[in-house]
Order: structure tokens, then sequence, then C-alpha cells
């Protein structure tokens, strides 16, 4: 009885951990006992379990998730650092907008992950090509997402602030900076997103170690297992950081609750 | 005077924001000119004229137009499939709640991960040939647009459903009349975010593993240090991605005016 009032309530959740449930067991039997097909090309959860185990639990993709998370970090904080006073620059002089505003624009919207193969080139293979990849990739959404939001800074507030004799630093820090924050968290989570295909791709292109390198290299020794492993490790990394944020975003502006993009 | 003054202020806008763009392909043009490069540095140098000699030569030697053909079948197709499977999941899951749940943690969790980390997979499941790169630009495209037309279909108001249902329509008259008109504003945005997915997918599709296309040319001409075309082909990809998002764009706003200002999503 218990069991139903509690299905009740959260269908949705038991509905979503039934299908998933599913997938991984029909995925299983499908293999097992319909077609046992060749182990180079496909693989089956249990197989990816023990390599998960191996992999992760028993460290070796650690090191290369280390090596992967260095380069995020720089690219991402300096795409945090430069990003910001930017954006907020355009977005408080006007001028400074329309002159930035078209150029960034038209970086933001092309795809700048082809130019991956001449940074290499330039850079090397190492910690270096990387992080400027990911920067390149991640620091627009900051950029367009400051100065969105410190646009839409209530005039009014700020008109306040000025009538009590409030200088130009308590503008920054006591309307603008605050009103702006929710903008910059959601773009901190389009900016994971691209900082992310930065890595991968640059370590796909050309690298020795690294997360995405793990999962080229099983690809192209036919370790199907750890190459899911692999690739379940991202996943998980990916979807608890994007979580996390989406959870910061409500947290700072419960009044946005919907998101028009993911 | 005066009349000049008008004409800027009236322009302000486009004239510093195209000015500055400009000047930075002008000083881009100058830099040899201005200071001497450092020997290694000028290896991987290169300036916009060269970049516009490289692209007629490619052009007429005939070299660019096989590598465009490849490519633009992978976007047109990978895009295409993404809209077949994409737009028809986005209703179903926006109308249905409960296969809505089953669906939500498979979305939930395909969109958070790049879907570039599938590429060795489907290179090894598909091969090199266009196939792995068509699989890669659908499944990069198909979740913005699965997303944004499940938010337009939620966002349909209860009370015109209501309305048609009472005068007696069915489910399919109901996503006919009121659902469907009303998320082509979502759709819209969801189309703009995959066409920047899919190219995205076919330039990285391209970089491994393939033999033709506008990705692999990037990837052999700066292995080879020539600059210039590599500049060929990102310029071409800007140029494209540019003229596709702006297209939408502007069918965007014009379906959309009432909706308040968004951070830029690309």
């Amino acid at each position: 009885m218990k069991l139903k009032e509690s299905f009740a309530e959260h269908r949705r959740l038991w509905l979503g951990l039934g299908s998933v449930l599913f997938v991984i067991a029909a995925w299983e039997a499908l293999l097992t006992y319909v077609f046992p097909v060749n182990p180079f090309f496909f693989t089956k959860p249990s197989l990816i379990a023990v390599a998960f185990k191996e992999q992760v639990i028993y460290g070796a993709l650690w090191g290369d998730l280390a090596v992967s998370s260095k380069a995020f970090l720089w690219g991402f904080g300096f795409a945090i650092v430069l990003g910001i006073p930017l954006g907020a620059l355009m977005g408080w002089r006007r001028k400074a907008g329309y002159t930035l505003d078209p150029f960034f624009t038209a970086m933001y919207a092309s795809p700048l992950v082809a130019l991956a193969p001449l940074i290499i080139v330039v850079f090397g293979v190492g910690l270096f090509a990387k992080s400027v990849l990911v920067f390149a990739l991640s620091v627009f959404p900051f950029i367009f997402n400051t100065f969105a939001g410190v646009r839409s800074t209530d005039r009014l507030l700020i008109n306040v602030v000025r009538s009590f004799g409030g200088g130009e630093k308590d503008l920054y820090l006591k309307v603008i900076f605050p009103s702006t924050l929710p903008f910059i968290v959601a773009g901190a989570r389009i900016a994971l997103g691209r900082g992310l295909v930065g890595i991968i791709v640059g370590e796909f292109y050309a690298a020795s170690e690294g997360i995405g390198y793990a999962i080229s290299r099983f690809g192209d020794t036919y370790r199907l297992p750890e190459m899911f492993a692999a690739i379940f490790l991202l996943m998980i990394l990916a979807v608890a950081l994007t979580e996390g944020m989406r959870k910061l975003e409500s947290v700072l502006a419960p009044w946005k609750t919907t998101q028009e993009t993911r | 005077m005066k009349r000049l003054q008008n004409f800027y202020t009236e322009r302000e806008p486009s004239i510093l924001g195209g000015g500055f763009i400009l000047l930075l392909i002008v000083l881009w043009e100058l830099m040899p000119r201005l200071l001497t490069l450092p020997q290694g540095f000028s290896l991987f140098f290169t300036t916009p004229w060269k970049v516009i000699e490289a692209c007629y030569e490619l052009f007429v030697e005939n070299k660019i137009q096989e590598h465009f053909y490849v490519s633009s079948i992978e976007f047109l197709a990978g895009l295409g499939l993404a809209i077949i499977v994409g737009l028809p999941l986005g209703l179903i899951t926006g109308r249905s709640p409960n296969i809505d749940a089953m669906v939500d943690p498979f979305v939930t969790i395909f969109n958070a991960t790049p879907r570039l980390i599938f590429l060795p997979l489907f290179i090894l499941w598909f091969g090199i040939g266009i196939w792995s790169k068509i699989i890669i630009v659908f499944i990069g495209a198909v979740f913005p647009l699965l997303i944004n037309t499940y938010e337009g279909v939620k966002n349909v108001d209860r009370v015109l459903v209501n309305v048609v249902r009472s005068f007696g329509a069915n489910e399919w008259q109901v996503m006919k009349i009121v659902v469907l008109p009303n998320s082509v504003p979502y759709i819209v945005v969801g189309l703009r975010l995959a066409i920047g997915r899919a190219i995205l997918g076919v330039v990285v599709g391209e970089f491994f593993g393939a033999s033709k296309g506008l990705g692999f040319m990037i990837a052999t001409a700066a292995t080879n240090y020539k600059v210039d075309v590599v500049f060929v082909g990102v310029a071409i990809f800007m140029g494209l991605s540019l003229v596709l998002t702006m297209a939408v764009k502007k069918i965007e706003s014009n379906l959309s005016r009432w909706r308040p200002e968004e951070a830029k999503t690309f």
C-alpha cells in the first residue's frame, strides 16, 4: 500500500528510473541471448560495469581526468576573469557596447573549434593549447550574459543609490553585481558545455593524456567496455556540473522559473 | 557639420561596431609591415589578403568544391534527420506526462554531455565515411530541437486547449489548431541552436578519420603549415553559421516581438 502511495507521489521519478533500468536490462539481455555480437564492435552493461570498476574505482582514469581538469580550469578561469569585466563594460558604457557587440557576436556565432588544428600546431600538444581552446569557446557566454545582466538592471535602483549619494563603487557592488549574478551563473552553465567541447576536441586531436585521449585510445584499440566506462564517467561529471549550476541558478534567481534554452 | 553629426548619431551603433571590425582587419593586414615579426612566428602568420588569394586559387583550381559539397551533405542530412526525429518527439513528450517522465532522464543526460565524446564510437561503428559525420551532426542537433519544442508545447495556453477540446476536437486537432502554432517561436529558437551544433558536428567530425570535407581541409592544411588555407576553411564556416543564424534570428524576432530580452545563446 505504501509503495502505491509513493508511486503516485513520485510518479515522474519512478517512471524515469524504470525506463533507465529497462533500457539497461534490454541492452544486456539483447546482447546476451538474442544476438551475441562481436565484442570488438559492441559491448554490454555487465562488461562496462567491470571496466568501470577497474578504470574508475581502482584509478586508471583519474590521472587522465586530472590532466583534463587542469587545462579546463585554466581556460575557464581566464574566461571568467576576462569575460565578466568585458561584459560589464559593454553593458555600462553605451559606446563600448556598440563597438564590441558585433565583433563578439560574430565570434560567438561562429564555430571557433575550426581553429583547433591551428591552435595545436602553434602552441603544441599540451596544457597551453587546450587551455586556449577552452578559453576561446567559453569566454563569450560570460561576456554576453554579463552584458545582458548589466543592461537589464533596474534603472530605478540605480537612481535610488545615486540620490542617496552613492558613488560608482556603490552602484557596482550594491546594485549591478547582485542583479547580474543570476545571468552570470546562467552564462557559466552554457560556458561549461562549450568548454568541455574544447577539452574533448583538443584531446581527440592531439594529446598523450587526458580523458578525451583515453576515449579515443580505447576506441582505436577496440577496448569498448573501457571506452564506455570513460564516456559514462564524463557523462556523470557533466550532468553533476550542469545540474549543480542549474540549482545555483534557481537559488540565485528564484523568480526565473523556466529557461528558454538548455 | 551639423548634418554629419546627425548622420553619426542616427547610425552610431553600426558605425562603431562596423568600424571596430574593419579596424581589426586593417590592423591584421598591416601588422607584418608595421612590426618585424620574429622568425618562427611568420611560419604561422597570414594576412587577410593572402587568405582571399588562397580562397580564389582553391576555387579556380577546383580544389574546394568537393570538400564543400561533402560538408554540406553531412550538414543537411544530419540536420534533416534531427528535425524529423526531434520535432515529433518534442511534441509527444510535451503532450504526454508519462512519456515525458520516461524520456526525460535520457534527454537530461545526453544534453548535459558534449555529444562529441561519441565520435570515436561512431567512427568505429559507421566507418570513416560520410555516415559517422551525419550521425554526429544528428545527435548534436536533435537535443536543442527536442527540448525547445517541448518547452513550446508546455507553454501553450491551457485555456485555448480546453476551448478547442470543448468544441469536440480530438488530440490531433488540438495539436494542429493550438499546440503547433503556439510552439513555432520556440521551435525556431531550437532550430537556431541546432544549426550551431550541426556545424560544430561537421567541423569536428571531419577533423578525425575523414578524407573529404572542409574540416578535413582545415586539419591537413594546419599540419602542412598552410595557414592561409586554414583561414579559408574557418572563414567559410564562420560565414555560413553567421548567415544561417542571423536568418533564423530574423524569423525569430518577427515571430516573437513580445518576448523580453534574453542573453544571446548560440
